[in-house]
């Protein structure tokens, strides 16, 4: 069985469908790269997988459990969670905190929550601003502390929003070497990004969007050569 | 950097505020065997009620950010439900409490469920009106509540504990009875902010979306916050009742009881423990000044025939909400973090001169 099966899933905002029949499903344990030009309905999908908004049409399976109606607590407690491209620091509470509360999912005392927080922490190289505020974090520690967030609700799933955007090239790379460590701790991950050589890397399998609907489906050497998705992103070929 | 209120604490630290807390209410405990004029014990009485009322809404408005206009809602059933039972049922008000506190948590999850759909300002304006709803229901239904006639209370029996018999006659026994729920009221406070739910209420308030997807259920955490806001507001309710013996529906519900909580965080500084207290010492002295110039002649502060007396009697025994008003401008202008903001404001900077004399001496 699948981890994660999208069928059929369209989302109408009104008139315009952001996605339109979007279907794909992935195993456990890969990296699934999703990639799409702006507008593309990548986040819109992130948004009815996780129970932001229902799906308009479709299904979301999500270890064989339909996510429909969902809401994103109860998607979070059974073991899938995103991160937001616009980041979303809980400003006034310290970066330990931030992560005791994504820790406090899975426990109701602060004394575990507090090692599980120090553990991923520790993980995403965050261990040393744990008393700091995390409103006055600087942009690729903010990030961390996203994930590190994330990541002490301990899910089956993690959702990765342009983890690496508005990063430069040493903060990506290490993002990049965070995702490949995850992967190795058995972690099953999605991940929305536009640096395409980053995508490529970490990707085991690739899923296009455009302009909400799914384009093409392959590995990451496949997607890189269909002619579809060079079109997408640069124009038809001029003859 | 200010440090978070739910910054783990470390011991020491927290040890001396326990020992500093623990102080205060032993300061405060034999205070009246010192002081007996009756305008001072008034004025302690009033202060505890603020510091509990400011600090069952700082659950609710500080900790979890839905900034409640409306909390007269459980200040009037708290009053009400308390006199009620004494007056029509003979139960005495410490049973009578308990029973106003709960009909409160009921009340506050009706007006949770309604509410609570709302976000920002639009959550203020429905806590307002909700509030507003259940005034004038208060004045349209007489059979019940006696409407605008209101509530005079006859006697309340003597209480008997441990032997010996506590009457209710005078300020010195409230303000025991205050100082007690305010104690416990700061330890419930204290018990949230060191819990799940503590933390859980902040990450509501700096991030709904953010919160949700860290598999935080909004609106029953939401309901939590406001049910234990609810009872505490309840339990200053019935206190109120009891203390000033009569009560309409626009004494226990109107909408100056609501701003006037809201009030007392403000002032004091949203969202910690210290803050309401701070808040309750500047407004209640400030407004039973206001409201009664003569009690520090009383007092023996000033003369009777004190300049200042005339002025306040003249000008602005009337006007202590214009006062109040005015303050509010003055704080969201000049100390938006309220009395604790500036006080953490000036420590920070002598702290700072302190371990760099250079950098302050030249001009920054």
């Amino acid at each position: 069985m699948p981890m994660l099966e999208i069928q059929h899933v369209s989302k109408f905002f009104g008139g315009l469908a952001a996605n339109a029949d979007v279907s794909f499903s992935m195993e456990g344990g890969m990296i699934m790269g999703r990639i799409g030009p702006n507008g593309a309905g990548k986040t819109t999908l992130f948004n009815c997988i996780t129970g932001y908004y229902p799906p308009s049409k479709g299904e979301v399976m999500f270890k064989g459990v339909r996510l429909n109606g969902l809401q994103p607590d109860q998607v979070c407690r059974l073991g899938m969670v995103r991160t937001w491209q616009k980041v979303r620091p809980l400003a006034k509470m310290t970066v330990l905190d931030n992560v005791m509360v994504g820790a406090l999912a899975r426990t109701s005392s602060l004394a575990k929550a507090r090692d599980v927080a120090h553990e991923q922490l520790h993980i995403v190289r965050l261990d040393h601003k744990d008393d700091h505020l995390a409103g006055g974090l600087p942009i690729g520690e903010r990030k961390k502390l996203e994930v590190a967030r994330v990541l002490a609700t301990k899910p089956e799933l993690l959702l990765l929003d342009e983890v690496m955007g508005g990063l430069n090239p040493a903060e990506s790379e290490e993002i990049i070497q965070l995702i490949l460590d995850l992967k190795r701790r058995g972690l099953t991950q999605m991940v929305i990004e536009h640096d395409m050589k980053a995508i490529m890397r970490i990707s085991d399998r690739i899923v296009v969007l455009n302009s909400g609907e799914k384009l093409t489906e392959g590995n990451p050497q496949e997607v890189a050569n269909h002619k579809d998705v060079i079109a997408a992103y640069l124009g038809e070929r001029v003859e | 950097m200010t440090p978070s209120p739910l910054r783990p604490a470390h011991r020491g630290s927290s040890l001396a505020a326990l020992l500093a807390f623990a102080a205060a209410v032993i300061l405060l405990a034999i205070f009246p065997s010192f002081v007996k004029k009756p305008y001072v014990l008034h004025m302690g009485v009033m202060l505890f009620l603020a510091v509990i009322q400011g600090q069952a809404w700082n659950v609710i408005g500080g900790y979890t950010g839905q900034y409640s206009v409306g909390h007269s809602a459980f200040f009037g059933i708290g009053a009400y439900a308390t006199m009620m039972l004494l007056e029509v049922n003979k139960i005495p008000p410490w049973w009578g409490i308990w029973a106003a506190m709960a009909s409160a948590m009921i009340l506050s999850l009706i007006i949770g469920s309604i509410t609570f759909r709302l976000r920002g300002p639009y959550f203020v304006l429905a806590s307002i009106s909700v509030a507003e709803i259940i005034r004038l229901a208060a004045l349209h239904f007489k059979g019940f509540t006696r409407g605008a006639e209101g509530f005079l209370l006859s006697s309340i029996p003597p209480l008997h504990l441990f032997g010996t018999e506590i009457e209710f006659f005078t300020k010195r026994s409230f303000y025991y009875v205050g100082l007690l729920l305010a104690v416990v009221t700061i330890a419930a406070n204290w018990a949230v902010q060191h819990s799940k739910l503590g933390y859980y209420f902040q990450a509501i308030r700096e991030d709904q979306d953010a919160a949700h997807s860290l598999g935080i259920n909004l609106s029953f955490y939401k309901n939590v916050a406001l049910a234990i806001s609810a009872a505490f507001t309840a339990a200053a309710g019935g206190f109120f009742a009891m203390f000033v013996k009569f009560i309409d529906p626009n004494i226990a519900f109107g909408l100056d009881v609501s701003v006037q909580i809201v009030l007392i965080c403000i002032v004091g500084g949203i969202g910690t423990i210290i803050g309401p207290v701070l808040g309750a010492m500047v407004l209640v002295p400030l407004s039973e000044i206001l409201r009664n110039p003569r009690g520090l002649v009383q007092v023996g502060v000033l003369s009777a025939d004190s300049g200042v007396v005339r002025f306040i009697e003249t000008y602005l025994s009337n006007a202590h909400l214009l006062v109040f008003g005015i303050l509010v401008v003055v704080v969201i202008l000049f100390a938006p973090e309220g009395v604790l903001g500036v006080i953490r404001r000036i420590v920070g900077r002598s702290r700072r001169r302190r371990t760099a004399p250079d950098a302050a001496a030249s001009p920054a």
